[in-house]
């Protein structure tokens, strides 16, 4: 029996935060969860997870990439697949958020809410 | 709230010396500090400079007239307040330069406390004005915080919500019968509605407070047809309706915002399906005259009484019709005249029951 892979739920909103890890445990991953960039990252060092997921925009600790590039900057989260999760604040024609060049490496970007069948299917294929 | 910035600065723009050294005594002696200046020019320029509170200006003099000065200071130096100083035979035209923005007038001869009560009027009139300002300021800054903390206190909750059904699902959704299944979907429906509903008041604050400025991009009005033509096919299909386009090749582009273009042309077409039966037509053309270019969309649906079509784009205004399944968020058609008229354009509908409606956007050339 191999052992269950590791999800990091990183997200302000301690619901949305229930709501994900529900669906994550449904498709049989443990999942981690942090309220804030900064425990996010402190767990990435200590919980090495599989895969991380981030929410984009976090009024705690900056902004999303921020906390991206520091997980990005240590050795456990240098490789790991990422998603990050765009805000409700990012939809509507209003604010848009383009990622630049510089910008941490970010595998995919999901709209929430997201589909249980879709966030499944992509870590799925993102833990290969 | 009280506001007092005054340096208590007054500036006296009069070609009679002995009036701005009246002037200046009297005022000096009840604590302001006054400047003077001879003729218009100069006084134009130690107002630039100094930026004073209250300025007297004659009204007669050689050159430039006191009018002159008193509109130049109004336009160019913020909060100023004009007072103009008139001999008894030019009152009437001291009531004209009222109306140009002077706030008060001193008559010819006058008395050192006569000069101190008008200074007085003038400055609580000032701080009145300022306040005021300030005030309407708070307030727009209290509209635009309170719409970006609506934004986010009512999408967050909807969207966990949205989220949580979506685990609901994940976890339960095999093990539940139909029943509960319908029962998710139609909160999932409900909170689409309502997730609607948010959106457009959204948009629609953003337009009214300011905060929304159409971006000036050349907008290609073909190109926003096919794409809008193409995001509503799928209902279209399953509300088994044709769609007929006719657009003329020689359409001029439009400046605007092609992304909220988009949405008033989905939002008009999405009500066309709506209120079309099924076999019906939606068609849409585009062209251009000497004024305008327009594009219409006509619908073969069940029509707006006459009575009912001026407001129609209204808020929350609904044209009540039989056998109607799903009520729209009320804003639709509030939305597209706003971002019509954030164009500098216009909406306009015309509908004959039983036989169809056409809305026009018109676009200046």
């Amino acid at each position: 029996m191999t052992a269950k892979k590791k999800i990091l739920l990183i997200d302000d909103d301690r619901d949305f935060l229930m709501a994900t890890k529900i669906i994550l445990e449904s498709g049989g991953y443990e999942v981690f969860l942090a309220e804030d960039g900064k425990s996010g990252v402190e767990m990435v060092k200590s919980v090495s997870p599989d895969l991380t997921i981030t929410d984009m925009m976090m009024e705690t600790w900056g902004e999303g990439f921020t906390v991206v590039s520091k997980i990005r900057s240590i050795e456990a989260g240098k490789d790991m697949p990422l998603i990050m999760l765009s805000g409700v604040d990012l939809q509507g024609p209003y604010q848009s958020f383009e990622p630049s060049e510089e910008s941490p490496r970010v595998d995919l970007v999901l709209n929430k809410p997201v589909k249980a069948d879709d966030l499944l299917k992509h870590v799925k294929r993102l833990l290969g | 709230m009280a506001v007092n910035t005054d340096k208590g600065l007054i500036l006296i723009i009069d070609d009679e010396e002995s009036i701005r050294d009246g002037c200046k005594q009297a005022l000096e002696k009840s604590g302001h500090v006054v400047l003077t200046a001879e003729n218009g020019k100069e006084g134009i320029r130690i107002a630039r400079e100094s930026k004073p509170e209250i300025a007297f200006v004659d009204l007669k003099m050689p050159s430039m007239s006191g009018m002159e000065i008193i509109d130049f200071l109004s336009r160019d130096i913020p909060d100023i307040v004009s007072i103009v100083i008139t001999g008894y035979a030019s009152i009437v035209s001291a009531v004209e330069s009222m109306k140009k923005g002077a706030y008060d007038y001193l008559p010819k001869p006058f008395t050192p406390d006569q000069l101190r009560a008008v200074v007085k009027r003038a400055f609580e009139h000032r701080n009145l004005k300022m306040e005021t300002r300030m005030l309407r300021d708070e307030k727009e800054q209290m509209e635009k915080n309170f719409i970006t903390f609506v934004s986010h206190e009512m999408r967050s909750p909807l969207l966990v919500i949205e989220q949580y059904l979506e685990a609901l699902r994940a976890v339960a959704g095999r093990c539940l019968d139909k029943d509960a299944n319908d029962i998710i979907e139609r909160c999932n429906k409900r909170i689409q509605g309502l997730k609607a509903l948010v959106e457009h008041w959204l948009d629609i604050s953003h337009i009214e407070s300011g905060i929304f400025e159409p971006e000036k991009n050349p907008v290609d009005i073909p190109g926003i047809i096919t794409r809008s033509v193409e995001e509503i096919a799928p209902l279209y299909h399953i509300r088994e309706l044709t769609i007929e386009t006719d657009v003329s090749d020689d359409i001029p582009e439009v400046t605007g915002d092609g992304e909220s273009l988009m949405r008033v042309l989905t939002n008009i077409m999405g009500n066309a399906a709506k209120y079309t039966p099924s076999g019906g037509k939606v068609s849409i053309r585009a062209g251009h005259d000497e004024y305008y270019v327009s594009i219409s969309i006509s619908d073969t649906g069940m029509g707006i009484p006459k009575e009912k079509l001026p407001f129609i784009f209204e808020p929350f205004y609904s044209v009540k019709r039989e056998g109607e399944e799903q009520k729209g968020s009320g804003l639709g058609l509030n939305f597209c005249r706003k971002i019509m008229e954030a164009h500098g354009g216009k909406i306009e509908v015309s509908s004959q029951v039983g036989k169809g409606t056409t809305f026009v956007l018109k676009f200046p050339k």
